[in-house]
């Protein structure tokens, strides 16, 4: 446990090469990396790897890049740091951030540039605490993690890795202060309104495609909801239709159905299928609906040691922490029965536009304490 | 006759310096230092990132760069206390040598760097450079270190070809294409192979910059190759393809007023060597046109033709460096 008292220590250090650290989280920011184009990013990621004190460096057959610090004992399993790689912005976005006294800023920082810049500065932040670790500390960067990724990346390098693993942080940019440890069972869908041009006696009379889908809504709104398990729908993002005086011919619902229950995702959605195939039937309109991503509920429990260890190196460095349920990287390591948590770098604003920034301040401390659970992981206290 | 023998010989690509490590033996072998200079008019928004990954790169993790230093013209934006944050030495030209009479231009603030910083070679970036990278910096002193015979190194900047059989036109910018080639083809062909001669960036050794003089504002990055090229020849001068730069884009008239001052250096120059005679002073006022209320109204600009001589005849200099004035010039 002593670990935990030198962390405030480390912080100090860790602060002694910022340059490197905002260096890291800027050349690899700056490189475009919509999901599913992530291929020049990785290999910034590979190039900043391999020319630190990093034994091993290279891709599996998806992309993700990865780089392996062998530990000091053999046949102790390995330990997981990832980020995901890819952010919502596409190419033609400026991608040129600025460094200010106080802050980074530039499109996707802080989901999840931040978090990537420092996975590539860990090497360079081990040496200099001269830290050595008993596991392999595997570092992955992950590509296809959000929205249509469907966290394909963490799912496939976890697939192709034969041997046990020990234990798994995932790095966010933001908020320091986040400690993610289970995850909902989560069904993402779309549900897709298309009126054909030729429907309709009368250009006038052809059926609304938004209207189409408030009539959705208001079926899905009557479905009752389970208490326990907890259960919900939620509608996050709708689009339709091309201007204000003409009838929309095609219209876009985007949802997500949350439970800790997967049996209660499956009946949800089926209820759902039977309200679009139904009005679909009823209104002779072409209506699908589609699942774009989903993962299954998994927890550890808040008496876990790992939750415990991380609480406790939180608390030394005065972070508070705070926890909800986290549908990400986490949930497929969960999924696989590997401890997990998630823990953010540092605070920020604008999370998903394009001047999102990144105060610098709290890096350090957000830094120090994935090394502290990183100890706490590789000294065995978290093992089950 | 083909106008291609010098770009064979001495333009490089970025990527053969990239071998860090190795520049720094022969940087440390040679028993060399280096400065990197960056000169600031109202960068807050790019000084910081500058500084911080010449830093993290070329001082800490690679010991190449011995000093990195501001200067700045007088700055009415954070430059100054950003650049100063993040650990860069600070100067404002007007205070660096202050019995002189003082200017306000771009050159003069390059030829002030050369009394405050220490380094035997000196690297001057532009400081609004938005996609910085320290490719910038490593890959301007690499031939100076690597190749005994050249002194002096020009950035500039290509989109690598795709495809071997591929021709397109290189991307000088429109003031390089529009003012100094044609000068350069008129009177020095061969210097029409420096594919960039107004790029920001570039590199040389302290004994190369001491010996020039410096016009104060736009003129000092053609005046530089044009004095070079005349005192030690053109190769002692290799360029550097550092492939993509994204900046502030200037309007037209900015740019036609920068023609102003280049054009005026290039006739200066030509007179002194004696290429041309102009019958009558040239005049220091650019004058363009704007339209208020349906009026055409001038907008005069008084562009100087001021240089400042090379600071090795400046006595704090010397003093400074140890020079003996007597001794000083090898001609
Ligand atoms: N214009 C101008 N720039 C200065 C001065 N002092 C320093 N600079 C710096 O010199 C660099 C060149 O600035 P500009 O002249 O605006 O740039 P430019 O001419 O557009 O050059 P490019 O960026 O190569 O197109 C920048 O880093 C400026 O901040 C000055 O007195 N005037």
């Amino acid at each position: 446990m002593d670990y935990i008292l030198k962390l405030p220590e480390y912080e100090k250090v860790i602060k002694s090469i910022k340059e490197t650290i905002i260096t890291n989280i800027v050349l690899v920011g700056q490189v475009p990396a919509p999901t599913f184009f992530e291929q020049n990013r990785t290999k910034v990621i590979l190039e900043r790897m391999s020319e630190l004190n990093i034994d091993e460096c290279s891709t599996d057959s998806y992309q993700n890049p990865i780089g392996i610090i062998r530990g000091t004992r053999r046949n102790m399993p390995p330990l997981f740091l990832v980020a995901h790689i890819d952010t919502i912005f596409d190419e033609d976005v400026d991608h040129n951030y600025i460094v200010k006294e106080k802050y980074i800023a530039g499109p996707g920082i802080l989901d999840n540039s931040a978090g990537v810049g420092i996975l590539v500065s860990l090497p360079e932040i081990f040496k200099k605490l001269n830290l050595h670790f008993k596991s392999d500390i595997v570092l992955a960067g992950v590509v296809q993690s959000i929205g249509r990724g469907n966290l394909r990346g963490i799912r496939h390098l976890l697939r192709g890795w034969s041997s046990p693993i020990r234990g798994a942080i995932c790095l966010e940019g933001c908020d320091l202060g986040r400690l993610n440890y289970y995850s909902n069972g989560m069904m993402r869908c779309e549900i897709i309104c298309n009126i054909s041009s030729k429907q309709g006696w009368e250009n006038n009379f052809r059926p609304n495609a938004i209207l189409v889908l408030y009539e959705v809504i208001n079926r899905i709104l009557k479905l009752r909801l389970p208490q326990k398990p907890q259960a919900r729908v939620i509608f996050g993002k709708i689009s339709g239709g091309v201007k204000h005086g003409k009838i929309a011919l095609t219209a876009k619902l985007g949802f997500e159905i949350q439970s800790d229950s997967e049996a209660m995702v499956k009946e949800i959605y089926n209820d759902i299928r039977d309200i679009v195939s139904g009005i679909s039937h009823e209104r002779t309109v072409d209506l699908k609906l589609k699942t774009v991503s989903s993962t299954n509920p998994a927890r550890l429990q808040f008496s876990h040691p790992l939750v415990k260890q991380t609480i406790s190196v939180m608390k030394t460095l005065g972070i508070a922490p705070a926890s909800e349920n986290s549908e990400s990287e986490l949930s497929i390591f969960l999924a696989n029965d590997i401890p997990a948590v998630t823990l953010g770098m540092s605070k920020g604003d604008n999370y998903h536009l394009e001047n999102g920034s990144l105060e610098i301040e709290p890096i350090f401390t957000g830094i120090a304490q994935v090394i502290g659970v990183l100890l706490a992981l590789d000294s065995g206290e978290c093992d089950g | 006759m083909g106008n291609n023998a010098w770009i064979k010989k001495n333009t490089f690509h970025f990527s053969d310096f990239k071998d860090l490590n190795y520049l720094v033996r022969e940087k440390k072998r040679k028993n060399l230092t280096i400065s990197l200079c960056l000169p600031t008019l109202n960068e807050e928004e790019t000084i910081a990132k500058e500084i911080v990954i010449f830093r993290s790169e070329l001082v800490l993790r690679y010991p190449l760069i011995d000093e990195i230093v501001v200067i700045d013209s007088g700055s009415t934006d954070k430059t100054r206390e950003v650049a100063k944050a993040f650990g860069a030495s600070v100067y404002i030209a007007d205070e660096i040598l202050p019995d002189l009479e003082k200017q306000k231009g771009k050159g003069e603030n390059l030829w002030k760097a050369l009394y405050v910083t220490s380094g035997d070679i000196i690297i001057y970036i532009d400081a609004d450079i938005k996609n910085i990278h320290h490719r910038f910096a490593y890959a301007l002193v690499g031939p100076l270190l690597l190749y005994d015979n050249i002194k002096y190194v020009k950035a500039f900047y290509e989109r690598p070809i795709a495809g071997r059989r591929k021709t397109r036109p290189t991307g000088g910018g429109r003031v390089t294409e529009l003012v100094v080639r044609p000068f350069f083809s008129l009177f020095f062909p061969e210097m029409a192979q420096i594919i960039q001669p107004l790029s920001g960036e570039y590199a040389g050794f302290r004994k190369i910059f001491e010996e020039i003089p410096f016009p104060i504002g736009y003129g000092v990055e053609t005046s530089m190759l044009l004095d070079i090229c005349e005192k030690w020849g053109l190769d002692v001068i290799a360029q550097v393809d550092l492939e993509k730069r994204v900046h502030r884009n200037q309007d037209t008239k900015a740019l036609g007023r920068m023609s102003f001052a280049i054009i005026n250096t290039f006739v200066d120059r030509l007179e002194k060597l004696g290429v041309i005679k102009t019958q009558k002073k040239l005049l220091t006022k650019m004058i363009q046109y704007k339209i208020i209320n349906n009026e055409y109204r001038p907008d005069i600009f008084d562009i100087k033709k001021l240089e400042r001589p090379p600071i090795i005849d400046i006595p704090e200099y010397c003093k400074k460096f140890n020079i003996d004035q007597g001794t000083k010039k090898n001609d």
